[in-house]
């Protein structure tokens, strides 16, 4: 049950990152995405009494909730970007387009998975949403914070895939990994630092020097 | 000990480079140790034949077999003749005024970071830390990428940056599946090596498959195979010269590495066939893309870049027969690519700072400006082409002879015009921009002893592998074959 709603959640949420046409909308719906992985793993560890699961939990807090959001909001601020996301595909079609997706995961994770109407394929096929949406963002935004976000998004979702098909990955890769995400933000920060002082402007469709 | 020494050289030069102040000599202590750790490799590969070429585990993060040993020797080989050449590169781009003093030690920390992060790489032993490690590679390179801060580079890091990482991210993926299977089936709830080899009979075939389809797509962004080639030519071409050596020598075929771990593990629960049909698709299709490029090509070093796309879909084409010898071949190529690519990037770094340009319609006559680097880059150029004697000729031979034995034939044709259109390219391009009546006004140019070196150096391998290769290699790439086969 409880389960249940927290996925419903994260599901809605990876929705919501789709219509979205700001930038700073789209930042917070990544950390209210980031919350609702917070909450699953919160609960998996609590119910299992498993205390890796609540060390990872707190890591999936205070990285994805609390950190990236706020040095991508602190990029916002310094480089007086626009808000807005530069949409190659209007709102109502993205919508269109992750519905297709999250059938296509639904099909997909009843194919892959032995035991289907469990709550770890419900959360597969969120996670696998999560992960297509993602790349959807990825190649729909021109701004360059929409693809670092998109890319996000997608981690999340490989995050609760793992958790949700393997049970978690072992603990020290899951360290590991979080120190990963974490120096590719830092360094995301400082390219895209350099791409707008030099282009004045974060617009990757802009960006056509390089060519053939 | 000999494996510890590997891994403490570039940390050891890392530590050091801040405190030597002056460019020329920092170079020459970077460039005195990697040739330190190219004789630690060779040492290495020595002692391991000599114990039956059996896999070394130290430590429980290090696991060394055939394969690991052969990527190993291959990053030493170029990355020594990179920081060879990048004495003499730096140094001038420094009295240029192109870069600060400060830059310069910089370069080198990153130039070292970049080369532990792949030298760690066939040295894991956990799949999930080869994946950090690579991932790992694409940040650190992207600073020598973007290194001079103009549009250009920066729109090229931009590119690699994000395209790599989400190619990685698809590959995490695959490893994910990878390790739920392993989990769920064979009972082995960790990413390490041997238990997973030893479990991997028991993978599910259906998750197995798709796991290597994302392990090959992953991978294969950051190894260069068409059709997710889009930022190599960029991040290529940017780049500072000796980094493009190493990128197009060693990097791409780092990726290589992680994708054929997971293609051992495939073999005991699906076979080698199915991955086989896969490399070959790859393989194929980035051959005829590179083919098109190539001849459409205005920039020397986005030419070459391309050429890297066909030669390592030339690779994946060989492993693709691997059934008829192919990955004997295509590993041999392998190595013979790394080398005399990195040989003709270096030519090219100079010839791009002799004529201030990329652009090949604004170069002509090098080899009346710089004789030494013209002449070297000309015969390069056959080299890469496959002209015999050359060591990319037998390479090329023994994978054109797998895919005849694997009775394809119209593979083969498409190879063979493929290649055709790739020898034609380069040859007309830069033969141009080597022969040809100097620009007037341009007086002969200083050519800077390390660069000599690093291409004699590259010289001997591309020369002496064609005519007769080191018996102790050839050991070395059959216990490869013989590894990837699952025999």
């Amino acid at each position: 049950m409880i389960l249940n709603f927290i996925l419903s959640g994260f599901l809605i949420i990876t929705f919501l990152l789709v219509i979205t046409k700001r930038i700073t909308g789209l930042i917070r719906a990544f950390r209210a995405q980031s919350i609702f992985l917070f909450l699953y793993t919160f609960y998996q560890g609590f119910t299992q009494r498993n205390l890796e699961l609540l060390v990872i939990c707190g890591l999936v807090f205070a990285l994805k909730a609390l950190v990236i959001p706020f040095v991508l909001l602190r990029i916002v601020r310094r480089i007086k970007a626009e808000e807005d996301l530069g949409l190659i595909i209007n709102p109502q079609l993205s919508l269109v387009i992750a519905t297709v997706f999250a059938y296509l995961s639904y099909l997909f994770a009843h194919n892959a998975m032995p035991r289907a109407n469990s709550p770890e394929s419900a959360a597969f096929i969120a996670s696998l949403t999560a992960v297509c949406i993602g790349f959807f963002l990825m190649a729909s935004r021109m701004k360059a914070l929409g693809q670092v976000i998109g890319l996000l998004v997608m981690e999340n979702g490989i995050f609760l895939a793992a958790g949700a098909i393997a049970g978690g990955m072992p603990f020290f890769i899951e360290i590991a990994l979080f120190f990963d995400i974490f120096v590719f933000v830092v360094i995301i920060e400082v390219f895209v630092y350099k791409v707008s002082r030099l282009f004045t402007h974060i617009d990757t469709s802009k960006m056509k020097s390089l060519k053939g | 000990m000999l494996i510890a020494l590997i891994i403490l050289i570039p940390v050891l030069l890392l530590i050091l480079s801040p405190f030597v102040k002056k460019t020329r000599t920092l170079g020459v202590i970077n460039a005195s140790g990697y040739a330190a750790l190219l004789v630690v490799c060779v040492l290495f590969l020595k002692t391991f034949l000599a114990k039956g070429s059996q896999a070394v585990s130290l430590w429980g993060w290090v696991y060394v077999d055939s394969l690991s040993v052969f990527f190993l020797l291959t990053t030493a080989v170029v990355s020594f003749a990179a920081s060879l050449y990048s004495i003499g590169y730096i140094c001038t781009e420094a009295e240029e005024t192109k870069i600060s003093g400060r830059k310069a030690g910089a370069y080198f920390q990153l130039f070292n970071l970049f080369c532990f992060t792949m030298l760690i790489v066939p040295l894991l032993n956990n799949l999930a830390l080869v994946w950090i490690a690579i991932e790992m590679t694409t940040l650190i390179s992207a600073f020598l990428v973007g290194f001079h801060n103009i549009k250009e580079s920066i729109e090229a890091a931009w590119k690699y940056i994000i395209i790599c990482s989400v190619g990685i991210t698809f590959a995490l993926l695959g490893i994910i599946f990878f390790y739920y299977t392993s989990s769920r089936d064979a009972q082995v709830k960790s990413l390490e090596w041997a238990g997973m080899l030893a479990g991997s009979g028991m993978f599910d075939p259906k998750i197995v498959k798709l796991a290597l389809i994302f392990i090959l797509v992953g991978y294969g962004t950051k190894a260069g195979l068409a059709p997710m080639h889009n930022w190599l030519p960029d991040a290529h071409s940017q780049a500072l010269s000796p980094i493009s050596g190493l990128l197009s020598g060693v990097l791409l075929k780092i990726s290589l590495y992680a994708i054929l771990r997971f293609v051992m593990l495939a073999n005991l629960s699906i076979g080698y066939a199915y991955s086989a049909r896969l490399f070959i698709l790859f393989g194929l299709v980035s051959l005829g893309i590179a083919g098109a490029f190539i001849l459409i090509q205005k920039d020397l070093k986005r030419l070459f870049a391309y050429s890297s796309v066909e030669n390592i879909g030339l690779v994946s084409l060989g492993l693709g027969f691997g059934a008829f010898g192919g990955i004997f071949a295509g590993l041999l190529h392998a190595f013979n690519h790394a080398v005399t690519k990195a040989f003709m990037f270096f030519c090219a770094g100079e010839a791009v700072r002799a004529f201030r340009s990329n652009n090949m319609n604004k170069m002509q006559g090098m080899i009346k400006i710089m004789p030494f680097t013209g002449t070297a880059m000309f015969l390069g150029l056959f080299a890469l082409v496959g002209m015999p004697p050359f060591s990319i000729f037998i390479g090329k031979l023994l994978i054109l002879i797998a895919v005849f034995q694997g009775k394809y034939y119209l593979i083969a044709g498409l190879t063979f015009f493929f290649i055709a259109l790739a020898f034609a390219g380069l040859l007309y391009h830069v033969s141009r921009v080597i022969l040809g009546n100097a620009p007037q006004t341009m007086p002969a140019q200083k050519e800077p002893l390390s660069a000599k070196l690093a291409l004699l150096f590259l010289g001997i391998f591309i020369l002496g592998f064609g005519l007769k290769i080191p018996q102790a290699f050839l050991h070395l790439l059959e216990n490869c074959q013989l590894l990837i086969l699952g025999k």
